[in-house]
């Protein structure tokens, strides 16, 4: 923590005079969500070092009310003339602005420390350059092991940040955090047989042991991509197709959080009400939590983007609905209290969103959800990555199974190109869903699904 | 600028290497309207300096957000050391640089003082007012929402073999979007647009309340409409979509590093990859459409923008070039250099991309369909380095004996670029930069343009399989 002291000091005091300006200016309630990084970035490209560089800034966002008018400017500089002119600027904006009744700042309650939650790792703070390259050159040389693979890009990048959260109601938060972040985006060729691209990412906040899960994730990504060269073909179909964890997420569980948004909620788009808490709305397989204290996650930490306390928060439970995701607008909207769910940076508006979402596993084991998908022998279809459309008002999605795999009666045969799925994400989870997989996997250290074997969906080839 | 633009100059004279200086200077302001509430007022200023070091053919890149000489300085010496202690590491040496006439002087596009000189809250205005009538146009619509965003770009670029350019241009959107519901069913329409320039080269081609009229009825529409049945069918593309195919399906295939990565356009140039119908160009200045939304005069490597043909007549004529990859292929690079902010290295992008027009009408291009889908208004999109893509479209319209009949709901178009622009058989007279509004993802964002004629061509629809 002593190696961002002199950074600590000069956010906190930029963030004081923010508020102090803003004030003078005439706002009633101002708030300041601050940032401070630096990072140590290696990049690869074409199977070679690319780049090397080396960053570090700051970020302002000031957000004021007047009345119940807001209004919100932001700045990378901490000179004070121009955080004068910033706090000028959105007092102004909120002087022009209409009301709205939803926009607050609130004083916030402290927050307990959570187990298990450890965003600071001295030893990843103070890595040598020279660490550095050596861990790209093992992710390097472990992933071009084998000469059919072809390595578009990669990076790795080991960074050490503070955020600020201070509100003129009293709100003082700082967290600090170390993060090394690796990914690789690549593919395979063998003589005519060119795979799609395929891009893994993961982080670690501490240096010990970093070197080996470099080295499995490297390798991890490398199996699969192989994989992808033995190519066949699928056949059009209706019926039941495999939802990969990663597929799940982007597909599935993007939309549903769509729904569950408290400002969606408030401002009438969601397909749900308020009212509709404890009612079993999904099939009985869902339970799904968002959690903010899990390390391992890009999003994680003690405070919201309005300072708000984090907390755990189940979702659906054995496919009733529990909760929204409820930031201080929404909350006011509804006549709710936040559950700590403001997102976004400092150079952004807080809106509602989700931390990392866990969805829990079933009881039967994938292979035994890839047998029981197929009882007729047709074979089939197990979605890996998704590229498409998923309309999140609807739920309506189609687009290409990207990697997607053929299994027959258990057995996987080969992977497929320019292969279409289309469904319905709230189909998917209700009536369709025939299981879920008891193995779960945590999806570039966002989120956490198991797979899905799901009915109707309609495949369509060539 | 110009005081700013000689410390860069006189800081850059030390290097011990090939250096190149960027100031870049982004003013953006932001407004959001949903359902008569203000939800987003916002201005934003991020400014600094990045410095990228070419050292024993390794690069090296340091930023700073401080504009004194001597912290410039600090920047250029740890863009220095990132760069040689790279070079000890690194396998093949970046080739040198193509010596071309880098671009030097002012480069200003229209429309920076009068956007600037017009109020943020006169803009709102407008947005508010737009969004009520929107909303008002229907009482099947649950929700409306009218978003406006503008940018204003500064950039200085030096480098030590000649540049030294100074440029600046204004971009803006408005997206209006309409929710309809009704007896469970919930539907959306949207209209989008982006322009670089002032306010009023936002409304050329609709005005504010067609647009609204336009997303409102699309979002009505929908509510009734079928799902589209999946399969291989014959497609009338609109501009808009003929910008996301040339975009998505081509252009990414055809960036040099992507290319030298092993993408589905290596070792293609000469060779026919399309119908002799097709001709595509990327260019960072459009002739006839100088409010295009990935407008371009000089790129972040200080290399004047061109109109590069990538596809003449159906050959593959062209690659899309940074200097580095300029210099791999032994060309002259195309201007395609760009970096969404000070503190990103500049990557091989896309300005605006699109099929140049052709003799027939989109009229006799639908008569003369037997049975097809006329296609419009884009959703995202994505390709693959093998030229599999994949875009959505909100609105599929049946054509059945050269008439448009029925509506569906949106799907997703997909195919392989080369495959289904070699399927193209007709081409319309009829011309429109329409994806304004549109950012293409690789990184770092980048804003862009496209679009094109009516095109008809065969893809695949991923549709309901019965």
């Amino acid at each position: 923590m002593d190696a961002l002291k002199k950074e600590r000091r000069q956010l906190e005091e930029a963030g004081a005079r923010l508020i102090s300006e803003a004030c003078k200016a005439g706002a009633d309630s101002a708030e300041v969500c601050g940032s401070f990084g630096h990072r140590n970035k290696i990049t690869l490209e074409k199977q070679d070092y690319h780049l090397a560089s080396s960053d570090e800034g700051y970020q302002l966002g000031l957000r004021v009310l007047k009345g119940d008018r807001q209004g919100f400017t932001s700045t990378n500089s901490l000179e004070p003339k121009e955080l004068k002119e910033v706090a000028l600027r959105a007092v102004e904006i909120a002087g022009f602005s209409p009301g709205n009744p939803f926009f607050s700042i609130q004083a916030n309650s402290p927050q307990k420390s959570q187990p298990g939650l450890a965003l600071w790792d001295p030893a990843l703070a103070q890595i040598s350059l020279q660490t550095q390259k050596d861990w790209v050159e093992w992710m390097r040389k472990e992933f071009l092991k084998d000469n059919r693979l072809r390595l578009n890009e990669g990076s790795l990048e080991v960074g050490k940040s503070l955020s600020l959260l201070v509100n003129s109601k009293g709100t003082h938060h700082v967290e600090s955090e170390t993060s090394c972040v690796w990914s690789l985006m690549g593919m395979a060729s063998d003589k005519d047989v060119l795979t799609s691209f395929d891009y893994f990412s993961h982080l670690s906040r501490q240096a010990l042991g970093i070197g080996e899960i470099i080295i499995r994730t490297t390798l991890q990504f490398r199996e699969s991509l192989l994989k992808n060269l033995k190519i066949g073909e699928a056949r059009s179909y209706r019926g039941p197709v495999l939802f990969s964890p990663r597929a799940v997420l982007d597909i599935l569980l993007d939309s549903l959080i769509y729904h569950l948004n408290g400002r969606v909620l408030l401002d009438g788009s969601s397909r749900w009400k308020l009212e509709d808490k404890e009612k079993s709305l999904l099939s009985s397989a869902i339970s799904l939590i968002d959690t903010p204290w899990l390390s391992d996650r890009f999003s994680c930490g003690l405070f919201d983007r309005e300072g708000t306390p984090t907390q755990e928060c189940e979702l659906f439970s054995e496919g009733k609905l529990k909760n929204f995701l409820l930031d201080n607008y929404s909350a006011k909207g509804l006549h709710q209290t936040s559950n700590g769910h403001a997102v976004g940076g400092a150079s952004s508006i807080p809106t509602a969103g989700s931390h990392s979402l866990c969805l829990r596993g079933g009881n039967k084991s994938l292979s035994a959800l890839l047998k029981a998908g197929d009882p007729s022998s047709q074979g089939i279809l197990w979605v890996n990555r998704y590229s498409g459309q998923t309309d999140p008002v609807t739920g309506d999605f189609s687009g290409i199974a990207k990697g997607g795999e053929w299994w027959v009666n258990g057995e996987f045969r080969y992977c497929v190109k320019e292969t279409l799925v289309s469904g319905n994400v709230f189909d998917c989870l209700g009536a369709s869903l025939l299981d879920l997989s008891s193995e779960t996997e945590v999806i570039d250290s966002s989120g956490e699904s198991p797979s899905a074997l799901i009915d109707g969906i309609s495949v369509t080839t060539v | 600028m110009k005081q700013l633009a000689d410390t860069l100059s006189s800081v850059l004279e030390k290097a011990p290497c090939w250096a190149e200086a960027r100031f870049h200077r982004r003013q953006s302001q932001s407004l959001q309207v949903q359902k008569g509430l203000v939800k987003q007022a916002k201005s934003s200023i991020t400014a600094g300096i990045g410095i990228r070091c070419l050292v024993d053919g390794a690069w090296g890149f340091s930023s700073t957000s401080h504009l004194s000489a001597s912290s410039i300085e600090q920047a250029l010496k740890r863009a220095f050391e990132c760069a040689r202690s790279l070079s000890q590491v690194k396998k093949s040496a970046v080739k040198q640089l193509p010596q071309i006439a880098l671009a030097k002087g002012e480069f200003v596009l229209k429309g920076y003082e009068e956007l600037q000189n017009m109020s943020l809250e006169e803009k709102m205005a407008a947005v508010i007012k737009a969004e009520a009538q929107t909303r008002g146009r229907s009482s099947l619509i649950q929700t409306s929402t009218c978003g406006y965003n503008e940018q204003f770009e500064d950039k200085i670029i030096v480098t030590t073999d000649g540049a030294k350019a100074i440029s600046r241009l204004c971009r803006n959107e408005m997206r209006l979007s309409a929710i309809a519901a009704d007896h469970g069913e919930m539907s959306e329409g949207q209209h989008t647009v982006g322009r670089t320039g002032a306010w009023n080269c936002l409304f050329t081609e609709h005005s504010i309340d067609q647009m609204g009229e336009e997303a409102v009825k699309l979002a009505v529409e929908l509510l009734k409409a079928p799902k589209i049945p999946g399969g291989l069918a014959t497609l009338i593309l609109s501009p808009a979509m003929v910008g996301l195919l040339s975009h998505e399906a081509i252009g990414h295939t055809v960036e040099a590093d992507f290319v030298l990565s092993g993408s589905v356009a290596q070792g293609k140039l000469g060779q026919r990859v399309a119908s002799p119908l097709v001709n595509l160009c990327d260019a960072g200045f459009v002739e006839g459409q100088p409010f295009a939304g990935g407008a371009l005069l000089v790129d972040d490597e200080g290399v004047p923008t061109q109109n590069t043909m990538i596809i003449k007549n159906g050959i593959l004529e062209s690659y899309l070039h940074n200097r580095e990859s300029a210099a791999a292929f032994g060309v002259a690079p195309t201007g395609n250099a760009r970096a969404w902010l000070y503190q990103d290295e500049p990557l091989i992008r896309m300005r605006n991309t699109f099929v140049l027009p052709g003799n027939q009408t989109l009229q006799e291009i639908i008569e003369s369909t037997e049975d097809g889908y006329l296609i419009d208004c884009p959703l995202g999109g994505q390709a693959d380095a093998t030229g599999e893509f994949m875009f959505g479209a909100q609105k599929v319209m049946k054509i059945e004996k050269g008439k448009v009949t029925k509506l569906f709901r949106g799907a997703t178009i997909s195919g392989q670029a080369f495959e289904v622009l070699s399927s193209v058989d007709a081409v319309s007279k009829e011309f429109l930069l329409d994806l304004g509004a549109g950012y293409c993802g690789k990184g770092q964002p980048a804003k862009v343009d496209a679009g094109g004629p009516y095109i008809r061509c065969k893809a695949m629809i991923g549709g309901v399989q019965e």
